[in-house]
């Protein structure tokens, strides 16, 4: 497995791993308030809580396509991962605002 | 002031701390001692959401250092609809 795949993979990783404790206090806040403004976060949280646990099991459980990405575009290869990177930082900012 | 009331108060984990906070000192201005007191919660805890409550222009405080009392701003008053509307779901 090559490093950068390692890279990817421990993103999306940490990213389920923090949205996983942001829904969880945006849905426990949804059960308390009821408003739109956190089912709409707790909504966000969920889905994109999907589509990183779909990256981790792309990435982690089937290298093979990721090394076929690889091999056929190097460079799609490495933009898929640093918009992984990105969501990574991202997330991270709304973890620490949020456990305030 | 909506949007702030409503991601400070419902968005974060220490919202229904900050909801109740917000009950207590409309109620009556008091100091974070007695607050911490009336809720019976940590005095530190009540310290870091009343300084939230501050930096986002909630509340304001009144007086110097321990015994500054806390009251909501006039802003937080203009919006105070939607702070009821957040209480009702707090009992």
């Amino acid at each position: 497995m090559s490093l950068w795949l390692q890279v990817i993979w421990a993103a999306a990783a940490l990213n389920v791993v923090l949205l996983l404790g942001l829904t969880y206090v945006w849905g426990r806040n949804y059960t308390q308030f009821r408003s739109k403004h956190t089912l709409g976060l707790a909504a966000f949280g969920l889905i994109l809580l999907a589509e990183n646990a779909t990256a981790l099991y792309l990435f982690y459980f089937h290298p093979q396509l990721s090394a076929w990405i690889a091999a056929q575009a190097p460079i799609a290869h490495l933009a898929v991962g640093g918009l992984r990177l990105l969501e990574l930082v991202a997330i991270a900012f709304l973890a620490w605002t949020t456990w305030d | 002031m909506d949007g702030v009331l409503w991601y400070v108060l419902t968005g974060t984990r220490g919202g229904e701390n900050r909801v109740r906070i917000l009950k207590a000192l409309d109620e009556r201005p008091r100091n974070a001692n007695k607050l911490a007191e009336a809720l019976e919660l940590d005095y530190t805890t009540v310290r870091h959401h009343l300084d939230v409550l501050c930096d986002n222009d909630v509340l304001r405080k009144q007086g110097g250092d321990y015994g500054a009392i806390y009251l909501p701003t006039d802003r937080a008053r203009q919006h105070w609809e939607t702070v009821e509307q957040i209480m009702e779901k707090v009992e």
